[in-house]
């Protein structure tokens, strides 16, 4: 009984939801530069997920940190086992609100600036982040993008000494998302 | 007592250059080609969801990183082709879960014929759950 009861609760917050204009994807992407002049050091990630309330402003983000992929098969392994602890840190959230969302008409073609303020999380560590982006409208379609940039020791992100001069302290992150309403 | 030392020599330098070559191979050899590669794992996307919505830890620890094929029923395309990226989002007995499949960027040709409700069979390396299980570097198993 109770379990049909919480499932018919997540129905109902399910339609709620559809009526209060959230928009989402499942392939978003993030990618990112941590590389220096002595080595590119690039990897994307094309399945991240996004959730926003066009109403409420209320922003989300996840992603699989395996979810990477780079151009080398040791890139990646080092950046899951070393650095990441992929294992033991599967994902990626950010957790917000876009902060201007009364300036963005999401039902008139055009280029929006628009600032997200939350707490990103990142190897079991959460900060503060407020990211100026662009939310781009056109006909019909929503796509968002931005780009910002994290300091790794924010994160308890550690580098051996071996590899320093090849990996940037401060890795530049791009996001770019499509959304389609839910 | 020139000779053998003459040799051990030869051969130090021998190991020597092997181990640099060998340093190389490693640092530049490029992620597998998952499409050459054979599943290790098969199966249903009903009971992949299954299996990961009982223990997602349990599950991870068992099939992370490794080559699946799943077999189910496609409930969205999703072609980006400014990003060059190619979507299939497979349904699951689950309707809060679904699997999407990231393909190589490459493989979006093979997407054309396919359409929403087609029962296909996906390869790829299992990267874990989201709200989805996420499949990357798919290709269609024919």
């Amino acid at each position: 009984m109770k379990k049909i009861f919480i499932a018919l609760a997540g129905l109902c917050c399910f339609y709620f939801v559809h009526a209060q204009k959230k928009y989402y994807t499942k392939t978003g992407t993030v990618s990112f530069e941590a590389g220096t002049s002595v080595e590119d050091v690039n990897a994307i990630n094309k399945s991240v997920t996004s959730i926003f309330d066009a109403s409420s402003g209320q922003y989300e983000f996840a992603l699989l940190i395996n979810g990477f992929e780079f151009r080398r098969a040791l890139m990646q392994q080092h950046f899951n086992e070393d650095y990441m602890e992929s294992d033991k840190y599967p994902k990626a959230f950010f957790k917000g609100v876009i902060v201007n969302i009364s300036s963005i008409n999401f039902s008139k073609d055009g280029s929006y600036p628009g600032t997200v303020k939350g707490t990103l999380t990142i190897h079991n560590v959460s900060k503060e982040i407020e990211v100026p982006g662009t939310f781009i409208i056109h006909g019909g379609n929503i796509s968002a993008k931005a780009q910002f940039n994290v300091a790794l020791a924010d994160y308890n992100i550690s580098v051996p000494g071996l590899v320093k001069d090849k990996i940037s302290k401060i890795v530049k992150v791009f996001v770019d998302c499509s959304y389609t309403m839910l | 007592m020139k000779k053998p030392f003459k040799k051990i020599f030869f051969l130090a330098l021998v190991l020597v250059a092997a181990a640099i070559g060998y340093g190389f191979y490693l640092f530049y050899k490029k992620p597998p080609d998952i499409r050459q590669e054979s599943a290790s794992y098969t199966f249903t996307a009903d009971s992949i969801a299954t299996v990961y919505n009982q223990n997602e830890n349990e599950a991870n620890k068992k099939f992370l990183n490794q080559v699946v094929a799943i077999k189910g029923i496609i409930s969205k395309i999703i072609i980006d082709s400014s990003k060059s990226q190619a979507t299939i989002i497979l349904s699951t007995n689950d309707p809060l879960t679904g699997i999407t499949c990231s393909f190589y960027d490459s493989e979006a040709g093979s997407l054309k014929h396919l359409k929403q409700g087609d029962e296909v069979v996906v390869k790829g390396v299992c990267t874990g759950k989201l709200m989805d299980i996420v499949l990357n570097r798919c290709s269609i198993q024919h």
